[in-house]
């Protein structure tokens, strides 16, 4: 970890050897324009969100990074889709990024190094902004209705492909006895279909669950965490009596930690 | 007026092909201009969407083509002009991408209309006679008193020239920059420094290559120097995203606030040159 005497001017400094799994991470939020950096010792979080109905969090703890310094507790607002363009600059070739940050009104410095070609470098200065503080979405941990499933990602990924498209809404229930997790589409034109998971099941790693829930989603903010799910290696699925539903994707990079993206998904009301 | 050339060699035959299929990416019409001991290549900004540079190629016959021809109809006019469409003539030659290519011939013919004839002698895996794969591309003959705005473009007189090793990374990296500002700055140093910076509303990327080698051709003795020039993105990038040839050193000249001069030396005296005209912020 560095001293603050090393970037005396900085606020913020982090770096990643392998840009991979960041650019994947943050490309997987960029459904909606402005994202917020929240950095403190404890880590970054970087939180997207649409409608005050979906948010997305990418959150690394400082443990990810080859270097992580912070002062204080910084947070500033940013274009996502940017910070996804300027992340993929390089494409496939694959390069180690620092990101830099001076604090109230400097840009954010991202600084990209192609490992295989030493004489390149680019320096991106992206714009920051003063934006409030994200929505703060919490599902009770004591609460007794509180349902938790690890399921493997690719697996729940190839489930989510076969569902139908043109669905309108979704429908998750956990329950304790049979079927355990089952997914329903509700289409248009009253169009259902269903897929049941049983908790003895290979791909669920977890299953923890006391009480029945049911609730219903959009098919459209569901599916906005795709990206994610297409990266993750696993998922936790949480929820509780409320509805509000807590997707939590774990990306797993090479010789690092793991990324983390959480989604929270309100419900929708109408439920009979 | 008679043209007619014939190449052999199985790698000359495939970098000419990628020479053209790089043009017909690049606008729908080409000019052919055929003199003594070159044949040129040029499409030109007017004649393509905006996006496309000026583009064009020289091939000096002499290696390439054992037998060469080109008899203008006046010998005093030293050429032959013609147009045609890119598309058609790139088509006509992608049969020589295969390896069993005997040979290529093209001829300036008249038929009902006057065109090119690409007749490639291909040799099938089932049987050992050759045959001949004809293509009729229709040209049209660009007379002399209409020959002005058609001319061979010079090489315009850059500041300072740089040599870059590797286009690899440049490639996409344009590319990419296409989506993030309209505009692109080249600003280089005879310390063999380019920087590249595109600039919107959001952002400002600079991206630097280092250590590149100054050509010696322009190499001043006048100290340091720099140079540079703001031109469209989505000309640099069609340019880039158009090469189908393996080359991959390229030489950029600037000629500040004027214009950017893009040259790849395909091998000997077989050249394709771009010029990207300045834009002001």
């Amino acid at each position: 970890m560095l001293t603050q005497s090393q970037y005396p001017d900085y606020k913020f400094v982090c770096r990643i050897n392998h840009i991979k799994t960041f650019h994947a991470a943050i490309k997987s939020i960029c459904f909606s324009d402005f994202g917020t950096f929240l950095i403190s010792e404890d880590g970054m979080r970087i939180t997207v969100d649409q409608a005050k109905s979906i948010q997305a969090t990418v959150y690394m703890v400082p443990s990810f990074f080859e270097e992580f310094y912070v002062q204080d507790l910084q947070s500033f607002g940013i274009k996502v889709n940017v910070l996804a363009e300027c992340l993929s600059l390089y494409g496939l070739a694959d390069c180690g990024v620092k990101l830099l940050y001076k604090g109230d009104g400097a840009p954010l410095m991202i600084l990209l190094d192609p490992h295989d070609d030493e004489d390149l470098s680019t320096e991106c200065a992206i714009k920051t902004m003063n934006v409030d503080e994200p929505m703060e979405y919490e599902l009770d941990v004591n609460s007794s209705t509180l349902n938790t499933l690890f399921i493997r990602g690719p697996d729940l990924s190839n489930i989510f492909h076969e569902l139908d498209k043109a669905a309108e809404e979704f429908e998750f229930t956990i329950s304790p006895r049979s079927p355990h997790f089952k997914i329903t589409t509700l289409g248009v034109i009253q169009s259902e279909s269903s897929v049941e998971v049983a908790k003895t099941s290979d791909m669920m790693l977890m299953f923890n669950c006391q009480s029945t829930t049911v609730a219903r989603y959009k098919s459209q903010q569901i599916r906005m965490t795709n990206k994610s799910l297409q990266v993750a290696t696993k998922v936790a699925i949480k929820t509780d009596s409320s509805g509000l539903l807590e997707l939590h994707f774990m990306l797993q990079a090479e010789n690092q930690e793991d990324i983390y993206v959480q989604f929270f998904v309100t419900p929708l009301l109408d439920i009979e | 007026m008679k043209f007619r050339a014939l190449m052999q060699d199985p790698l000359y035959m495939r970098e000419f092909q990628s020479i053209i299929a790089t043009l017909a990416k690049l606008a729908k019409d080409c000019l052919m201009i055929l003199e003594d001991q070159k044949i040129h290549f040029i499409v030109n900004e007017e004649h393509s969407s905006t996006a496309s540079p000026l583009v064009w190629t020289s091939i000096a016959s002499q290696d390439y083509f054992p037998e060469y021809l080109c008899e203008p109809a006046r010998a005093e006019h030293g050429y032959i002009v013609l147009q045609m469409s890119a598309a058609h003539l790139s088509r006509s030659l992608a049969v020589l991408r295969m390896n069993n290519v005997n040979n290529c011939k093209m001829k300036l013919q008249r038929i009902q209309f006057p065109c090119i004839s690409v007749i490639a002698s291909v040799v099938s895996a089932t049987s050992c006679e050759p045959r001949e794969v004809v293509h009729d591309v229709p040209a049209t003959i660009v007379p002399f008193k209409e020959w002005p705005p058609y001319l061979v473009p010079r090489v315009p007189s850059s500041q300072l020239v740089l040599n870059i090793p590797s286009l690899r990374l440049m490639r996409s990296l344009i590319e990419k920059l296409k989506n993030i500002s309209p505009s692109l700055v080249f600003h280089a140093s005879s310390a063999g420094e380019l920087n590249l910076v595109a600039e919107s509303e959001m952002a400002t990327i600079t991206t630097r290559f280092k250590r590149l080698l100054q050509s010696i051709l322009v190499a001043d003795q006048n100290g340091p120097q720099e140079a540079s020039c703001s031109v469209d993105t989505r000309k640099a990038s069609a340019f880039f995203g158009a090469l189908q040839l393996p080359n991959e050193e390229l030489i950029i000249g600037i000629d500040p606030d004027h214009s950017i001069h893009l040259q790849m030396d395909i091998r000997e005296n077989v050249v394709l040159h771009s010029i990207l005209p300045a834009v002001s912020v």
